[in-house]
């Protein structure tokens, strides 16, 4: 059985792991904070456009607000309630984001319930054709999406004054309020961040997956996978351990005896690298 | 002159509406003028509406009509008070409703139960605490090897077979794949039939099981397509068939094999979902008749819907389901005396039911005294995608489930085979 | 941060602060089961049997968070390996249902001692991380293999004719009696955990979760007591899975996807890690209140935003969870009172 179809259809797979997980990563360099709603924001977002489309609205129309409802709820939450927890322990502040994560959970089942639809957008026809499996344009983009916003957040952090304020957030947030960073500001502006590229990620992955709220919520566990290969603090590692972590899942299903057990590979590869890196690990995370 | 045409048309309208009503009255029970007043008769239900997928369509179509039933006379004067619970796919809370409904509310009988994970929690209950449950849709196994549990539809099974046997006589194939869900007792199941008929058969078949809640659908359905199969039969709930279908376009595949799916992707709103390039490539299987049929008892529930049912109710294949269990229900309920309705006693009835016809089913359903299982329906029908809508394509025709021979046995020797 | 160390008396008055604060809950969970029992109907006696039993998988993970400050994400995945292995065990060998309840517990340990190896080096949210990967792999496994119902091989899996429940306790086949055992056991495990908390093991801990460097100086075997803490939280899980599998006869495996264990823990929190009742109190989170919910017939997915509301507002308003809100109240009425009391 050749392997080499499952090696692309991995890419596929993968790109959907990367995008999710540079999006948790991005938010917990700049704010401490793990986003486990980043799926469900995404999925709001997708909704509405499918919505949008439905109505015969253009496709331009459909993105830009999708985007700017998956922004505005990031806002909202960043803004409102996300200082409410900023005393608590990292894992408390993450619990807050699921509970974000459950209300919108609940805003797109009443909305529009559980009825699997489809996203489509014309960069679906377009293909590549690569050892007879047809990559199209709109993984591609969400490969792309991915490598930009890790160039534009690693240079947003190392480069600009609001990058060193963020991570002097993430790092200590008292210490860095004595010294003057405007935390407030700081804090609103990395959510705001995540919530445009939760926005373009669950566009991108109610077309490439499915489009239905409770499913795209929970994609963020296998994308915290790609994050802890990523140390959660490296972009590029989560990037790559997110292809990684696809192809890994894909080219297993050809082994009859592994192939309904495939999808706990993120699961796995995790662990098997946090068992190897385990000690550097422990430098890199402060526990606040 | 300005009254003559207001009255005229006062007069024309009115004329339009009765002759509009009259075509479209539901007729329930005896279809009295009085609604009923007497004591309660309690049924319960329990389907799965908030989860993965949402199947209280076949409650709601039930309720419509026992609605109806109440407006017109209930049986024999006694109104049926219908309670249904959503156990949100989760089994402990199907046991608790189950506990709540027979032990609290005291039902006599159990009508139009939809969930994917009752059958496994309740039925030795239901069989020990002496009710009988005619379910509208019933998945996995343990839905169809119950003594006190019959469902209305045919079962993944059945209905993948009944696509099975389209394709070998209609499509001419030669090989086949089986895709179904992982799950225990539902994809196993429906794959081993076809695997069990390709042997008999002699055409090449092979099984992918996949989890359904996989994000990756383009390897399965690559895994599907390397060994070069005439036709792929899909066993999965529509949630997961419409990104596998998605992800056979994205490969092309549309052109170069034919899928079918047993009757889980038969809902209206699918051939507008997976668009024009699936039109006479995907084949679904139905259970029942076709949503839009023009016969009287498929009227008769449209009609039943729209009076008594909610606009936004879908008119699905559920909703045909639980129509269906009401009505056997109803018919079960008739034959007692209205002083004497207990749960013995509705059971007893229930046990005699057969030759139960309606143009909505492919032939006369029965319960099957008796019998350790029940699986009345099993003669199906086919239809294609085309166009945005489904075009059914085939006659009633029996499933070739080899399983079924027990059924079939008993059906010849109590001379109800169709 | 409050923790639960009492400041030390002289050691008689130690022991009888421990007896009285130990007795306070078998007396309490008699009160809570009596009344249960007395009034509940059958749909409320099986949420509160659930309930109960969850509990104690809730003491189990307030023993790691409140104790050590340490956050396990694959709770509710030990209690489906309790739950997995009392079903095979009582399935296969018929013994009296205390044998597959221990075997659950004892199973499930070893696997939560396992799942802490990676623990004795992370903390924090990389710790809680590892452990929802770990939850996620017993999904998937789960979702595929399913509970034992009376089959034969690994699996057990019957594919005959009809899938076998499991046999209640000799002494407690009806609901009301049943409930009345797993609360019983409920209290027994709670107690347990209380003494832990309370004793040696508790002040050990302590330590551990102020620094490791100062309880290893101190003379303390970390990792022996970080493994025991592990240890002791996987047979809590593991017997209220057990008393789960006895409340249905049966689990189904798409009921402990990782959702679960972040549900858990959520509640945990908000129930209270700090307060023994804290446990109690998330187990009817856990199951009496969608029941209720369900009851007023509320939809499923109101139900859904109701419980992500209330558990932010918990979380923003009440660090020490309800029980903690409780313990506050107490301990002010009991000044008012004028008792000297240990605060």
């Amino acid at each position: 059985m050749t392997f080499l179809p499952f090696l692309i259809s991995g890419l596929g797979i993968g790109a959907v792991y990367a995008l999710s997980g540079v999006g948790l990563v991005v938010l917990f360099r700049a704010t401490g904070v793990l986003n486990f709603a980043f799926g469900a924001i995404g999925a709001l977002g997708a909704h509405v456009a499918w919505q949008l489309l439905e109505w015969r609205l253009p496709l331009v129309v459909a993105v830009v607000v999708a985007v700017a409802v998956a922004t505005l709820v990031s806002f909202l939450y960043g803004r409102l309630l996300a200082p409410l927890l900023s005393h608590r322990d990292t894992v408390v502040r993450a619990v807050g984001t699921l509970a974000l994560a459950l209300v919108l959970i609940a805003v797109m089942g009443v909305v529009w319930g559980e009825l699997p639809r489809r996203l489509q957008f014309p960069t679906d026809q377009m293909f590549l054709t690569l050892f007879g499996v047809r990559l199209t344009y709109t993984r591609i983009l969400a490969l792309l999406l991915a490598v930009i916003m890790v160039g534009a957040i690693t240079a947003l952090l190392s480069r600009t004054r609001l990058g060193l304020d963020m991570r002097a957030l993430a790092n200590d947030r008292d210490l860095s309020a004595i010294l003057g960073v405007r935390i407030r500001q700081t804090e609103t502006a990395a959510w705001v961040i995540t919530g445009v590229f939760a926005g373009l990620a669950g566009l991108l992955l109610g077309d490439l997956v499915r489009l239905q709220g409770t499913f795209l919520t929970f994609l963020v566990i296998p994308a915290i996978a790609a994050a802890i290969l990523g140390q959660l603090r490296s972009l590029w590692m989560t990037a790559i351990g997110g292809l990684s972590i696809g192809i890994a899942e894909a080219v297993l299903t050809p082994i009859a005896a592994i192939s309904p057990y495939r999808a706990a590979a993120p699961f796995v590869i995790a662990l098997i690298a946090v068992t190897i890196l385990g000690s550097t690990a422990q430098a890199a995370l402060k526990d606040r | 002159m300005r009254h003559h045409l207001a009255g005229l048309a006062a007069g024309l309208a009115l004329f339009l509406i009765s002759v509009g009503s009259a075509n479209a009255a539901a007729s329930c029970g005896v279809d009295g003028s009085d609604a009923a007043s007497g004591e309660p008769i309690v049924i319960g239900a329990i389907t799965g509406k908030t989860g993965p997928d949402d199947f209280s369509n076949s409650t709601k179509a039930a309720k419509a009509y026992f609605d109806c039933l109440n407006a017109k006379g209930g049986i024999h004067g006694r109104p049926v008070k219908y309670l249904v619970e959503d156990d949100q796919w989760n089994p402990e809370i199907a046991a608790q409703l189950a506990a709540k409904l027979v032990n609290d509310e005291k039902a006599v009988l159990m009508v139009g139960n939809s969930s994917f994970v009752e059958c496994g929690a309740n039925a030795e209950f239901y069989k020990k605490s002496g009710i009988i449950a005619i379910a509208g849709v019933g998945v996995p196994r343990e839905c169809f090897f119950a003594g006190s549990y019959a469902t209305t539809n045919a079962g993944p099974r059945v209905s993948m077979l009944g696509a099975m046997g389209y394709a070998l006589d209609q499509l001419k194939a030669k090989s086949a794949v089986c895709i179904g869900p992982n799950i225990p007792n539902v994809g196993t199941w429906s794959c081993d039939g076809v695997m069990l008929l390709a042997k008999e058969k002699g055409l090449a078949a092979e099984t992918i099981l996949m989890d359904p809640g996989t994000a990756d659908s383009t390897s399965t359905i690559l895994q599907a397509a390397a060994s070069k199969p005439d036709v792929i039969i899909l066993g999965l709930p529509k949630g997961v068939t419409i990104p596998l279908l998605t992800a056979a376009e994205e490969q092309g595949l549309n052109q170069t094999i034919k899928f079918l799916s047993a009757a889980s992707a038969y809902d209206l709103s699918v051939p507008g979902t997976i668009g024009p390039s699936w039109d006479g490539n995907f084949f679904v299987n139905m259970e029942f008749n076709d949503l839009e049929a023009t016969t009287p008892d498929n009227q008769n529930w449209l009609a039943v819907m729209d009076e008594y049912g909610q606009s936004s109710d879908p008119r699905d294949t559920f909703a045909q389901a639980g129509y269906l269990a009401a009505r056997i229900a109803e018919k079960a309920l008739m034959s007692l005396d209205p002083k004497d309705i207990t749960r013995e006693s509705v059971s007893a009835a229930i046990r005699q039911v057969k030759g139960f016809s309606s143009d909505i089913f492919c032939a006369p359903w029965y319960f099957g005294d008796d019998q350790a299982r029940h699986n009345a329906n099993s003669t199906t029908r086919m239809a294609v995608s085309e166009g945005g809508k489904w075009k059914v394509i085939s006659g009633c025709s029996p499933s070739p489930d080899p399983e079924l021979a027990d059924i079939r046995a008993f059906e010849k020797s109590a001379g109800l085979a169709p | 941060m409050v923790n639960s160390m009492t400041v030390s008396p002289p050691a008689a008055g130690l022991a009888r602060a421990l007896r009285g604060q130990l007795l306070a809950i078998p007396v309490t969970v008699a009160i809570f089961s009596g009344a249960v029992a007395l009034l509940a109907n059958s749909f409320w006696l099986s949420a509160a049997t659930s309930a109960v039993a969850l509990s104690l998988s809730v003491a189990g993970l307030a023993i790691l968070y409140g104790q050590l400050g340490l956050v396990s994400l694959c709770q509710f995945a030990l209690v489906g390996v309790g739950g997995w292995v009392t079903l095979r065990v009582g399935h296969a060998f018929h013994p009296p249902f205390e044998v597959s309840l221990l075997a659950g517990g004892f199973v499930a340990s070893a696997v939560g001692l396992i799942f802490g190896l990676p623990a004795l080096r992370l903390r924090g949210l990389y710790l809680a991380l590892v452990t929802l990967m770990l939850a996620g792999a017993f999904q998937i496994v789960i979702s595929a293999w399913g509970f034992p119902d009376g089959g034969s091989g690994f699996l057990g899996r019957a594919d005959g004719a009809g899938r076998a429940m499991l046999a209640r306790p000799a002494v407690a086949g009806e609901a009301v009696p049943y409930f009345l055992y797993v609360s019983i056991i409920a209290a027994l495990g709670l107690m347990v955990a209380q003494w832990h908390k309370l004793a040696k093991p508790g002040r050990a801990w302590a330590l551990i979760r102020k620094g490791e460097t100062v309880a290893i100086s101190a003379g303390v075997p970390v990792l022996i007591y970080k493994a025991w803490a592990f240890a002791l939280s996987g047979f809590l899980a593991g017997i209220g899975g057990a008393l789960l599998a006895g409340n249905v006869g049966q689990l189904d495996g798409r009921a402990f996807t990782a959702f679960e264990s972040l549900n858990l823990f959520a509640l945990t929190v908000v129930g209270g890690a700090y307060n023994w009742y804290g446990a109690l109190i998330a187990g009817l989170l856990l199951r009496a209140i969608p029941a209720l919910l369900t009851d007023l017939g509320i939809d499923g997915y109101v139900t859904i935003g109701i419980f992500g509301v209330a558990l932010f507002h918990a979380l923003a308003t009440a660090p020490s969870g309800i029980a903690g809100q409780v313990a506050g109240l107490l301990k002010r009425l009991r000044a008012r009172i004028g008792k000297d009391g240990a605060a």
